[in-house]
């Protein structure tokens, strides 16, 4: 079924629509396998609704959904995450009332190959010596930078193909920001997972990303590759704060 | 003295049951189960005819008491809550649909089951004295049992798969989803779980107590009051609700007529709820 020019994963013309409220019209998108792409866009734009359509949240109103050529729109989102889809959403949702350690676990919830679970916990660990410090620690008791790890770490303890991150740096100080940052940039090159990290803090999607997707009002206003929309005016006055 | 801390243990464990059920309904299904009375109910009546009335092992009788409301709840889920909680667009909607299962099951229950009150003879006979109180070994076979399921059950959300999915769902739906948890498979295996230890303790329960086909509501209500004490969908605030009603009731009836007890226990309660709405415990299941 996968032809040559099909992408690994594709967007075509995504419609959400909470009761009379179109949240998103006709978005389309496309990401190559190993590729990274941004999702920018302000508040409202229509950026968290397209993660939440593609992960099964929200059930999308039209339009198709493919990974390897296959459609997965519509399928429940238990069914989308055992396509290899995984989110960390907007927020910090780590499980506040389990160790760090079972929220690791539960990553790896849909796979069954303990031997291999253990050893990525393992490797996850020494990545992140902070969880190491606090494995048995509630979750939600920790800082907010500690809980983007967890949250991180918890999807890629689901060993994903594509990973969606909705706004990894909202909230956090400058510092962590760029932790964050260098933890998305590495996820891409070194882990190779196809990403779409949407990110209200475009400089730094423009930066990490290969093709980058401007959001206005549920609609793709522009895109193209990150490099060249980090010099497009338009983007620069409204989204990298550049004066006129 | 030594009595009311005997009557208020052989109380407070067979409660633990009830609202350790009920609690893991709500917690899984954001869902008040207004039928839980009525399913202990059902499982009081199973152990009253394999038991009581058809003399076989109450051991088998306890088993069908856990079984069929388990049966029961996972029918409701599967058939019922699962469409309406998907296409409702208000939480009142499913909320009126638990009160309507148990109006139906109370129903089906008088028409089954008759009104009169039904006792089974005693399991086992004899009493244990200790420190001036009595304690027949009937009412220590309901502590002990008790006491082995919450063991049983808080081993199995602690450290079984579908336990952590539960934990999970409760904790935070859509990062539990995004884990590929199955909501529906899991809200129906917690629904007939609940549904079966409320079952237990019916079943549990008969051999002091007795059943006949109105007691559902009594004990739906009693479910909730411990919830309340507790704080709802959270496991020590159920444990501490049945702590603190077995013991409200055991102190009351040893001191009052039984209608002020339960006037009083009503009181009390309406006061802590306006000092502390969210209980005791008041934060998501742990």
């Amino acid at each position: 079924m996968t032809e040559t020019n099909e992408p690994f994963f594709s967007v075509h013309d995504l419609v959400v629509r909470y009761d009379r409220v179109l949240a998103v019209r006709e978005v389309s998108l496309a990401c190559p396998a190993g590729s990274a792409i941004a999702l920018i866009g302000a508040n409202g734009a229509g950026k968290t609704s397209t993660l939440r359509a593609i992960t099964g949240l929200v059930r999308p109103a039209g339009g198709e959904i493919r990974l390897e050529g296959t459609r997965i729109d519509g399928l429940a989102p238990a069914a989308i995450a055992a396509c290899g889809i995984t989110m960390v959403p907007e927020g910090r949702h780590v499980f506040p009332l389990m160790t760090v350690r079972d929220n690791l676990m539960m990553g790896a919830y849909l796979r069954r190959d303990a031997p291999a679970i253990r050893a990525d916990l393992a490797r996850l660990l020494d990545r992140f010596p902070r969880l190491a410090e606090r494995i048995n620690q509630q979750a939600g008791t920790l800082s907010g930078g500690e809980q983007e790890m967890v949250v991180v770490a918890r999807a890629l303890m689901a060993r994903p193909r594509l990973l969606l991150l909705d706004e990894p740096s909202l909230g956090l100080a400058p510092k962590i920001v760029a932790d964050i940052a260098g933890l998305i940039l590495s996820i891409i090159r070194d882990d190779k997972v196809s990403v779409v990290l949407v990110e209200q803090n475009s400089r730094m999607a423009l930066r990490l990303s290969h093709h980058a997707y401007v959001l206005e009002t549920g609609r793709i206003a522009l895109s193209g590759p990150s490099a060249l929309l980090a010099e497009d005016d338009h983007v620069r006055r409204l989204y990298l704060g550049a004066m006129e | 003295m030594a009595q009311i801390l005997i009557d208020g243990s052989v109380l407070s464990a067979s409660y633990a049951l009830i609202a350790l059920g009920i609690t893991l309904i709500f917690s899984i299904m954001r869902l008040l189960n207004f039928a839980h009375g009525e399913l202990f109910m059902i499982g009081a009546f199973m152990v009253y005819y394999v038991y009581g009335a058809w003399h076989l092992p109450f051991v088998l009788g306890l088993l069908i008491a856990a079984l069929v409301p388990a049966l029961i709840g996972a029918c409701f889920e599967k058939f019922l809550f699962r469409r309406v909680m998907r296409v409702a667009t208000r939480e009142e909607n499913s909320m009126l649909l638990a009160v309507g299962t148990a109006i139906l099951l109370d129903n089906v229950a008088l028409f089954l089951f008759g009104e009169e009150q039904h006792g089974v003879p005693e399991t086992i006979s004899g009493v244990l004295q200790i420190a001036g109180g009595f304690l027949p070994y009937q009412r220590l076979v309901v502590v002990v049992m008790s006491l082995a399921l919450i063991a049983l059950l808080l081993g199995f959300v602690q450290f079984s798969r579908p336990g952590r999915a539960m934990r999970a769902l409760a904790q935070d739906r859509d990062a539990a989803l995004l884990m590929g948890v199955d909501v529906d498979r899991t809200s129906m295996l917690g629904f007939a779980i609940g549904a079966g230890l409320a079952g237990l303790a019916g079943g549990l329960l008969v051999t002091i107590q007795g059943v006949n086909a109105g007691i559902g509501v009594d004990i739906s209500i009693k479910a909730f009051i411990m919830i309340m004490i507790g704080g709802a969908g959270v496991v020590s605030g159920a444990l501490l609700g049945a702590l603190v009603l077995g013991f409200a009731e055991s102190i009351g009836y040893s001191a009052l007529p039984g209608s002020e007890t339960y006037l009083l226990i009503f009181v009390a309660l309406v006061l802590f709820l306006i000092i502390r709405p969210q209980g005791i415990m008041g934060h998501p299941w742990g």
